[in-house]
């Protein structure tokens, strides 16, 4: 059961980084942005939008299946961790460069999810609740 | 960040808060399997939220067209505290002492790499 968990939540990271990958591509292929039918045209034409639907789509099912045996805490952490794990995607693959300010946002970011993970596990061991704590989770950002 | 990138970023955001509470709307018909689900698919919150989904994912789309995709991903992390702040106020969802701290954690997050672009 603990090995299903490692590899649902690996997947599930791994359809999230592909959905932002698949944006970013789509959205550097289709630029200049602009607020016209023939920039959404250009955009919906990349094949990578669909790589970001797809990563979407396993997203959700990935999620739903996890939360049938995962805790919500921790489900509800890892359900965001591509905030983080996405950075150094985006500095090889892209060659952005994480300055200081974003290792400090990122940072700060992780330890909110973190507090709010952990308030989601406590609350369900307080209240046997197992329903909330999706609420954040989902869209594209 | 330009002026437009921030009023994109605004409209995602709240294009993702928009959705999330219709959905969560949506979801709190009465019912129980496949009676659920038609009276769900016959309430126009779900389709209000899918709206606002398809606003979401254009405005992310040209979102990620203006800034870099790490500055994006996190910038985008806002979304935790609105969404949790909105079903504070129009759910009744409590706010314990750790959802606050992670709240703020979040949004002191969101603002340092706001200050950082």
């Amino acid at each position: 059961m603990r090995r299903g968990l490692v590899i649902g939540f690996l997947c599930l990271l791994g359809f999230d980084i592909m959905a932002q990958l698949g944006f970013k591509y789509a959205a550097l292929a289709a630029l200049p942005v602009s607020p016209d039918a023939g920039w959404l045209l250009r955009v919906l034409g990349q094949p990578a939008v669909f790589l970001a639907l797809l990563g979407y789509i396993g997203a959700f099912f990935t999620w739903m299946s996890l939360l049938k045996h995962a805790p919500i805490g921790p489900a509800f952490a890892a359900s965001h961790l591509e905030v983080v794990v996405i950075l150094p995607f985006a500095a090889v693959l892209f060659g952005e460069r994480i300055g200081a300010w974003q290792m400090l946002g990122a940072l700060g970011i992780l330890s909110g999810i973190l507090c709010l993970a952990l308030d989601e596990a406590h609350g369900d061991e307080a209240h046997g609740d197992g329903a909330h704590g999706d609420e954040a989770h989902a869209g594209p950002a | 960040m330009s002026t437009l990138a921030y009023l994109i970023w605004a409209m995602n955001i709240l294009c993702d808060t928009g959705g999330q509470l219709a959905f969560k709307k949506a979801a709190t018909v009465p019912g129980d399997g496949l009676d659920r689900w038609t009276a769900m698919a016959a309430d126009p919150w779900l389709w209000a939220g899918i709206a606002f989904y398809v606003g979401e994912f254009v405005a992310w789309l040209a979102f990620l067209s203006l800034v870099p995709l790490s500055e994006g991903v996190l910038l985008g992390s806002i979304n935790i505290v609105l969404i949790m702040v909105a079903g504070r106020l129009l759910f009744a969802e409590r706010i314990t002492r750790l959802r606050l701290a992670g709240i703020l954690l979040v949004a002191a997050g969101v603002a340092a790499v706001g200050v950082g672009s």
